[in-house]
């Protein structure tokens, strides 16, 4: 089932939306990023570099409440709001990591906090000709419930799951070789940034990099930890406890595996505990231990790090000069 | 050996369970022990080696290893090191008080593996408080293991944790049990062996192809050991290891205790030593 929507249409199945969904939607800000915020606050950015913020937020938010302590040691879960989220308007790399956190918060033991929230979650994909100034973004050919592809003033509707199915029912009926033609100008194009990375990638696991450019890569470091607190797949956190008044309120929080402290032991002794190791950290976590342990890269490329770090060293710019440095 | 299943499911794998605090006692000036009971009654349902996340409101949690063996069944113990806030405040309870534990966690030593084998059981410093659970296992199925030898080192004679097993343990006929410590202070009162746990080794008779070294012991201690160990004849696929980290969940989210593609609080905290000592940072 194949759809086709134009600006009135668009605007129809925001409206379904809304009303069985608290629905976010990109949203340009006064510095002309977006940001995902609540629909109707202020005018739709359909077009432009990803959201500046996270996606992956609205299910694991910053700081995040996870349950209530009272006095007699009695716990209360902090349950996940009553309408469950809608996020719209996602770009492949940002499904890919939505999909790849669920499946870490699913390995068992499952975390039951991220999976409430992220249930009955609706993902709507925004695809095609929606990149900056109508670049072209690739289709996500899944990885959520519908999906729209751009094509300047109108839009592609793809099913790709029944609640999907269902939004895009009474739409007019879409032509398969648009979807095709879409298809074909991704495969045209490739994917450069991520030819990069496996080349790094192979670089990194196969240890052909050594301490000192790790050092180096740490010395240009200014640890504001922007890194990993932009990426969607990083997923670190640390647990904090506020009195409120009788009750005891315990949420957790977003880490930073490039702080000091992310892994000292109480007995001092900090694995991490060099420039090198550090540094190293982050990104062979990202391109080696990731692949080891799920099958896949921790980066999928969304390129927050790399806009964010205010010293040049976001994963893309490390591959790019590890492939430059060590890929002879 | 499996762990029993826990019928009262908390709402949450964040949710502590609450427990009641049985018994203090002082180990060291350092460490105290604490027996616990879960509040409903239930047992744990641990495994030697496991872990739990103490709760203290408050204070959060922080990751404590299980001393005592789960066939000691109505309670158990926790071997607690004051290093911060956490741990202070702990230290501070009394008997009756409640607190909250989330757990057990973490993969335990490998019975299975263990039986039939002579045992060479090594713990530095507070390492013998986890190993503590396993060696109540061992005095309790005395028939499933070879020799047991068990080296112990400490800092000095008051760092030496749990001195009344020591003495059972050195008296008895089931362990071959061997103390050391580092240091004697000048005015001390101690006339047991003096030097690093390694030296221990020296003399050892072991039987190599039977036998099973398990270590447990702050980070510094290993390297040398897996030298002495090498030089005895153990292979290394023969060498389990309990590691220290920081688990902050206990269920392989929250990042603190990874090395490379390893959780220690889900695939640890006990490795063979084959699967850890390629990855940086882990030994």
């Amino acid at each position: 089932m194949l759809k086709r929507l134009d600006r009135a249409d668009l605007e129809k199945l925001l409206a379904a939306l809304a009303t069985g969904y608290r629905l976010l939607t990109p949203q340009r800000l006064a510095d002309g990023t977006r940001l995902h915020r609540p629909h109707g606050e202020g005018a739709l950015a359909l077009q432009g570099e990803p959201v500046q913020r996270k996606p992956t937020e609205a299910f694991f938010p910053q700081h995040d409440p996870l349950l209530r302590i009272g006095e007699q040691g009695e716990v209360t879960t902090c349950d996940p709001p009553d309408r469950p989220v809608a996020l719209f308007g996602l770009n492949a790399a940002d499904l890919a990591c939505i999909a790849f956190i669920d499946r870490f918060f699913a390995d068992p033991p499952a975390d039951d906090h991220y999976l409430a929230r992220r249930k009955d979650a609706l993902l709507v994909g925004l695809t095609g000709f929606a990149g900056p100034g109508g670049d072209f973004l690739p289709p996500a050919n899944g990885m959520c419930d519908l999906e729209l592809l751009a094509l300047g003033q109108n839009w592609l509707g793809v099913p790709w799951t029944p609640r999907g199915e269902a939004l895009l029912e009474g739409f007019p009926d879409g032509e398969q070789a648009e979807v095709e033609e879409l298809q074909e100008t991704a495969r045209t194009r490739g994917n450069p940034a991520q030819d990069l990375l496996e080349k790094a990638a192979g670089l990194v696991a196969s240890e052909v990099v050594p301490d000192d450019f790790w050092r180096e890569i740490g010395d240009r470091c200014i640890l504001c930890s922007g890194c990993n607190l932009a990426c969607p797949t990083c997923t670190c956190f640390c647990v904090e406890d506020r009195q409120e008044q009788a009750a005891t309120l315990r949420s957790r929080v977003w880490d930073s595996c490039q702080f000091d402290a992310f892994m000292r032991e109480a007995s001092g002794h900090n694995p991490l505990g060099t420039e090198a190791l550090r540094t190293r950290r982050r990104i062979h976590h990202k391109l080696a231990a990731d692949v080891t342990r799920w099958g896949e890269f921790g980066c999928l490329l969304c390129g927050r790090c790399d806009r964010v770090c205010p010293t040049g060293i976001g994963i893309q710019a490390v591959a790019a000069e590890i492939l430059a440095r060590f890929g002879a | 050996m499996q762990p029993r299943p826990c019928p009262n499911q908390p709402p949450s794998v964040y949710a502590p369970r609450p427990c009641r605090l049985l018994s203090v006692t002082d180990l060291t000036p350092q460490e105290k022990l604490f027996r616990l009971q879960l509040h409903d009654g239930e047992e744990l349902g641990h495994l030697p080696g496991q872990f739990v996340q103490v709760s203290v409101p408050g204070l959060t949690e922080a990751p404590i290893s299980v001393a005592s063996s789960p066939d000691r069944h109505g309670a158990f113990d926790l071997g607690v090191r004051r290093a911060g806030r956490l741990t202070t405040a702990l230290h501070a309870l009394r008997p009756g008080a409640l607190l909250g534990i989330r757990g057990p966690f973490g993969r335990p030593f490998q019975l299975d593996a263990l039986a039939g084998k002579d045992l060479l059981l090594i713990a530095g410093g507070c390492g013998l408080a986890p190993l503590r659970s396993l060696l109540q296992y061992c005095e309790d199925h005395r028939d499933r293991f070879g020799v047991l030898h068990l080296l112990y080192g400490a800092r000095s004679p008051a760092d030496l944790m749990f001195k009344e097993d020591l003495q059972e343990w050195q008296q008895g006929e089931c362990f071959d049990c061997r103390v050391t410590v580092d240091q004697v202070p000048a005015t001390g009162c101690y006339d047991g062996a003096t030097g690093l746990v390694t030296g221990l080794l020296g003399d050892l008779d072991l039987m190599p192809h039977r036998t099973v070294a398990v270590l447990v012991g702050p980070p510094p201690m290993y390297r040398p050991l897996l030298e002495v160990l090498e030089r005895k004849g153990i292979a290394k696929t023969s060498i389990m290891l309990s590691l220290e980290r920081m688990m902050r969940c206990g269920i392989g989210k929250c990042g603190h205790c990874s090395i490379e593609h390893l959780l220690c609080c889900q695939d640890g905290p006990v490795f063979w030593l084959p699967e850890i000592e390629y990855l940086r940072g882990a030994l």
